[in-house]
């Protein structure tokens, strides 16, 4: 379905450049090969981030409808992809922050990572599932600095944290994962 | 957690896969999200929501004023099934479902005064819906009923797509 009336329509060879731009306009086609080329890298960090297929499916879901809603306001300041991430971090905390408004919610001991998640990569079962085992702000931290490559400073902005807890976070991770891997003695 | 340690974690984080694929194709249900309303420029939050609460009303006063030309009587008894179609695509109902989680979520971010106007106008727009429909089934024919319904219909997603995207996080970069 087009909404927008641009003279050459973006598909999935185009730079992603003309197809956020094509989407800006209300290019709702050019904006599923965004979600085509994207969804699996928001997937990924969303999973990481909740330990819960369900509630990252939500998530994700939430990413980009939220982008398709800020697209106008992408200044190309940061890559399409970081942006993206940022959403997709916040769409996590805001889905969690409602949740627990109304009810405790239990850590994630449902929908955790199966390898059928993983299906054509080559995973660490084991490792998934301790990250997704670890307390919340722990696992936040340890998925955007440990798996990510955000800097500390980075991460901390986005969870809207301070840079110094940021990093007890991320010792404390790293703690508990080693004794939930028995890495500890090696 | 020694070195030697600490290095094996560190490395086998740095292998996991960045990218992965959700088991199911999440795109139909954005879709549907994104065309549930066109594009256009959003009002402040609780104006749109009085506003659509007001069309509703308007929409009301309309159907009770039809009623009262065409059953000076009062309303005829129900007419059994209607002929007027309900909503009932598999893929709009999902994605409204999820509209309306999204919506109560996000609702319970805002401040008691806010979340109160809000349900009140929600009250208004389900209360005239529901007027709606029961004349409908008893007028299942009538194009004007039926584009009032098909308006407080709009007018209730239209509040929970304002409520969701006034609660967004800001993300301008």
């Amino acid at each position: 379905m087009m909404y927008g009336d641009r003279g050459a329509q973006a598909d999935a060879s185009s730079e992603p450049s003309q197809l956020i731009s094509a989407a800006a306009d209300g290019d709702v086609a050019a904006f599923e090969h965004l979600y085509r080329r994207y969804s699996a890298r928001i997937y990924g960090l969303c999973l990481r981030l909740t330990g819960n297929r369900e509630a990252a499916e939500d998530c994700t879901q939430e990413a980009f409808i939220a982008a398709w809603r800020a697209l106008q306001k992408f200044e190309g300041r940061s890559s399409f992809s970081t942006w993206l991430h940022s959403i997709a971090i916040r769409a996590v905390l805001s889905r969690r922050k409602g949740l627990r408004a109304k009810f405790e919610v239990p850590e994630p001991s449902t929908g955790m990572p199966e390898r059928s998640d993983f299906a054509g990569s080559t995973p660490a079962l084991d490792l998934e599932r301790a990250i997704a085992a670890l307390p919340e702000a722990a696992r936040h931290v340890l998925v955007l600095v440990g798996i990510y490559g955000y800097s500390h400073a980075e991460a901390a902005a986005n969870l809207k944290i301070a840079a110094g807890t940021c990093k007890a976070q991320l010792h404390r991770a790293r703690q508990l994962l080693a004794h939930a891997l028995d890495l500890e003695d090696t | 957690m020694n070195d030697t340690s600490r290095d094996s974690l560190e490395e086998r984080l740095a292998q996991l896969p960045h990218e992965v694929s959700p088991a199911a194709n999440l795109w139909p249900a954005i879709q549907s999200r994104i065309e549930l309303r066109s594009r256009r420029p959003r009002p402040v939050l609780l104006a749109a929501c009085v506003a659509a609460a007001a069309a509703c009303l308007a929409s009301m006063f309309t159907w009770a004023v039809l009623r009262r030309v065409q059953a000076p009587d009062g309303l005829p008894a129900l007419a059994g099934v209607g002929t007027f179609q309900e909503p009932g695509d598999a893929k709009y109902i999902k994605a409204r479902e999820s509209l309306q989680q999204t919506f109560r979520e996000r609702l319970m971010l805002l401040e008691p005064g806010t979340r109160a106007k809000i349900e009140s106008s929600l009250a208004v727009i389900r209360h005239a819906h529901e007027d709606i429909r029961r004349a409908l089934l008893a007028d299942p024919s009538s194009p004007v009923l039926e584009d009032l319904w098909q308006s407080t219909l709009h007018d209730e997603i239209d509040l929970y797509d304002r409520v969701v995207e006034a609660t967004q996080p800001a993300v301008r970069t």
